[in-house]
């Protein structure tokens, strides 16, 4: 097992997943590159989450009162999930088709619209858009429910266009008249009185009532139209369909999925603009788009087991987005194994560090890479990691330092001492500066000696490198 | 009356979403007891976010709200964790089971601090998630110790008796038990949640009977949270993932399921008479929709069905054989007539 092979399936755990422990690196390793890939990929296996112990101990996450419910239940997914990419597809899906709570006041139909990009975010782009289309959030969102026959309500149809699968610059503004025509009676059942209810932020008489798709025959506008060049009679399914076969929209997902899983791009809004960072990714992965018939997961494939994805230029190179970072580290820690109250003070705190879930600053989400540390948030960031490791009782942890006590076997210089709590947090590359500060602390303790069955040395020394690693810039990047 | 005969007649909804501190409505209710004199007490267990209005609310069934009792959460002998269940003893204390804080909390009916008892732990009279009571005539009770998987057997002030059960899914043994019934023979019914059935035991722990297995179908259950015995022996059981009560008759055999058929009660036409704006379009909305195929699971249905249960957590009867379903998620409770 190569020092290359093991920081590679390092970089693929943490950008398809939340980072992983040393543990399932090495078991990964073992099983192989394209294997883990092809089994992060594969829809059969368990997220091994326990809905039932969620709905009993959250009856908030069933009522949809609000964010911190929801909050709590995704990071708890993204922290306990035997299939973390499940959740990362999620979360890009919920980055790219930004839906937010303060237009729906109602959590749950949120994370129905999260459920939906479990179920559908790995398939056919076409698929995911028509459901998306037919999300009752996205609905009430983009104020679909006014797009009515005779009287379109265009703000669906240019943020599909515009935000959801093409980009600024690859159609006109009569296309998105077109787009609004074909959307024309997409609602929701009881619209008008959903509508209030979320308006006037109403829990009442007996708490939020879910929503669901309905189209409505009578309103729909099924005059023909010309979109994107081609006339016809199209209803929303046959405009997604047009939208799909676009070199325009295969370019735009995969710019995307290039941003969110490879390397920072700058924000949508500077892309009409401002060439890709990597123009022959975004080519590959296009021709992947239309090999595979619009499949995301083939995509995906293609990505993961692509050289610019492995190369060491991207690597550690991205910055975690709070959820990211959060569920990382308790990943690591260990301290949420179990279903525990204590996850929603996180779950909170990924609110401070700017990314309250469910809940982006616009229908444009949220501006990644450098974007996401500003000096508050930074420091944030910085005591949370330190913090997570600052008690060595947590279970993670724990087996950390037995790990790393065992293989010590008595003693161990500066520089493998460093280097082992490095491969312990998940095969983490240092800066020289990093590196020189924690080689300097573990110089300084005066011990060598790990693994004596002195416990408390091992973990004076062992815990306090791993607090310092967490609180290194470096552990920031992903 | 003849086993087969029992029907069930929808009396009235009790109840408001109020996630204030207090005053009229309910919180995520997770049960009901009634005491003596016939006021219904309801346990609000709140989500965290809202763990400062965890309290006892009192009413009556003629929807008059007397007020509440308890301050939030904490360790304070009138705070609590999370509320898990309660029962009126027989000399009408109300004895609230907390699942955060391992422990036994009794007050009087006036809602007045009288004692507390219990202790985390796998030893003898110590708990690991307290969740469900209920007391024999003897005046002795029955809790159900979920993460231990097991019922422990006390007098009223928290004497060790006995315990029985298990991790396991064989007969006697015990998944996440919750609620806890006991018949009029001092027959313990236990939801055995986890493991989707109902399990009879002697009130010393000798296994009698199981009923009950996992699906939708009649008889069947979904995570059974709550059980309780009408003087007839017939077991109601809050079929909770089924989103259903279901009766069965005292060898276990089905009888009946209710639905819910929830109407407005006093408390919510108040709100709508102070809000007519709600009133007018809540006139043309269809409260009992007809999902896609898509949605056709219990738990969907109730998230988009205002009449229908939707985490129906517990049941209980009164002297007076009325039936009231506590349902979590809607917070309010349904009253029904047994005949």
């Amino acid at each position: 097992m190569s020092l290359q092979d093991i920081a590679l399936m390092a970089h693929l755990m943490r950008r398809a997943g939340f980072g992983a422990t040393y543990q399932e690196i090495h078991e990964n390793v073992s099983d192989g590159y394209d294997h883990t890939v092809d089994h992060l990929l594969d829809p059969n296996v368990s997220d091994g989450i326990q809905q039932d112990m969620l709905r009993r101990y959250h009856p908030d996450h069933s009522g949809g009162l609000g964010t911190a419910g929801m909050a709590f239940y995704w990071l708890h997914r993204m922290v306990q999930t035997q299939t973390p990419l499940r959740e990362k597809v999620a979360l890009f899906w919920h980055h790219v088709f930004a839906t937010g709570y303060g237009k729906l006041a109602q959590g749950r139909v949120l994370m129905d619209q999260v459920e939906m990009f479990r179920q559908h975010g790995f398939g056919s782009l076409k698929t995911l858009l028509i459901e998306l289309s037919r999300d009752p959030s996205m609905i009430i969102w983009l104020d679909n429910q006014d797009n009515h026959k005779g009287a379109i309500n265009e703000n669906y149809g240019r943020e599909l266009l515009e935000l959801f699968s093409m980009g600024v610059g690859n159609y006109s503004e009569d296309d998105i008249k077109a787009c609004a025509q074909a959307f024309t009676g997409w609602t929701v059942s009881n619209a008008k009185y959903m509508k209030m209810r979320a308006d006037n932020d109403s829990l009442w008489p007996y708490g939020r009532l879910n929503l669901h798709f309905e189209f409505d025959e009578d309103d729909h506008d099924g005059s023909e139209m010309t979109f994107l060049n081609e006339t016809g009679v199209f209803n929303g399914e046959e405009v997604v369909d047009i939208i799909c076969r676009q070199p325009a929209t295969a370019n735009f997902i995969s710019r995307h999925m290039y941003n969110f899983f490879v390397a920072d791009e700058p924000p949508v809004p500077q892309w009409p603009y401002r060439e890709p960072r990597d123009p022959e990714a975004i080519q590959i992965l296009s021709d992947a788009y239309f090999e595979s018939g619009y499949n995301i997961a083939e995509m995906l494939r293609v990505m993961f087991k692509s050289e610019f994805f492995k190369s060491e230029n991207v690597r550690s190179e991205k910055v975690k987005s709070p959820a990211e970072l959060v569920a990382g580290v308790l990943r690591l820690t260990g301290e949420s194994r179990k279903l525990t109250p204590k996850l929603q003070g996180d779950a909170n705190l990924l609110g401070v560090m700017g990314q309250q879930l469910l809940n982006p600053p616009s229908v444009e989400g949220w501006h990644t890479g450098t974007e996401w540390l500003d000096t508050g948030n930074l420091v944030e960031r910085i005591n949370y990691a330190a913090s997570k490791f600052a008690d060595v009782n947590k279970p993670g942890i724990k087996e950390m330092i037995g790990r790393l006590a065992a293989d010590a076997g008595g003693v161990a210089t500066p520089e493998t001492l460093v280097q082992d709590c490095l491969d312990q947090m998940g095969a983490i590359s240092l800066s020289k500066t990093s590196m020189d500060a924690l080689l300097n602390q573990a110089s300084k303790t005066g011990k060598s000696e790990i693994g004596t069955d002195e416990r408390e040395t091992d973990e004076d020394i062992l815990g306090e490198l791993l607090r310092l690693v967490a609180a290194t810039p470096d552990f920031q990047r992903c | 009356m003849a086993p087969g005969s029992l029907t069930l007649s929808y009396v009235k909804t009790i109840g408001i979403c109020n996630n204030g501190l207090n005053g009229r409505g309910f919180t995520n209710p997770v049960d009901t007891a009634v005491s003596r004199d016939g006021r219904i007490f309801v346990l609000n267990r709140c989500d965290q976010a809202r763990a400062e209005a965890i309290r006892v609310g009192i009413c009556t069934i003629g929807e008059d709200y007397l007020g509440e009792f308890g301050d939030g959460v904490g360790d304070g002998d009138t705070q609590f964790r999370l509320v898990a269940g309660m029962a009126f003893d027989s000399e009408d204390r109300l004895h609230i089971v907390d699942e955060g804080a391992n422990r036994i909390t009794v007050f009087n009916s006036q809602g007045v601090f009288l004692s507390k008892w219990g202790s985390p732990g796998i030893g003898d009279g110590e708990f690991n998630g307290p969740s469900g009571i209920a007391f024999d005539s003897c005046g002795d009770c029955y809790i159900s110790d979920q993460h231990n998987n097991r019922i422990q057997k006390f007098t009223w002030n928290g004497e060790f008796l006995t315990k029985w059960g298990g991790l396991g899914d064989d007969s006697g043994q015990l998944n996440m038990p919750w609620g806890i019934g006991v018949d009029q023979d001092d027959k313990v019914y236990v939801a055995d949640w986890r493991n989707d059935r109902i399990q009879k035991f002697s009130s010393n722990g000798e296994h009698i009977a199981t009923f009950g297995e996992t699906g939708q179908s009649d008889g069947q259950f979904s995570r059974p949270s709550a059980v309780a015995l009408d003087a007839r022996g017939n077991i109601y059981v809050a079929d909770w993932g089924n989103e259903r009560v279901q009766v069965l008759d005292p060898q276990g055999n089905f009888l009946l399921k209710i639905r819910g058929e929830a109407t407005i009660s006093e408390w919510a036409a108040d709100f709508f008479v102070a809000n007519p704006d709600e009133v007018e379009v809540r006139k043309i909305a269809n409260l009992t929709p007809v999902l896609p195929p898509r949605f056709d699971t219990p738990y969907q249905i109730s998230s988009q069905t205002e009449p229908y249960f939707w985490g129906p957590v517990s049941v209980k009867l009164d002297g007076e054989g009325r039936l009231y379903v506590t349902e979590t998620n809607r917070h309010r409770f349904q009253v029904y007539q047994i005949d």
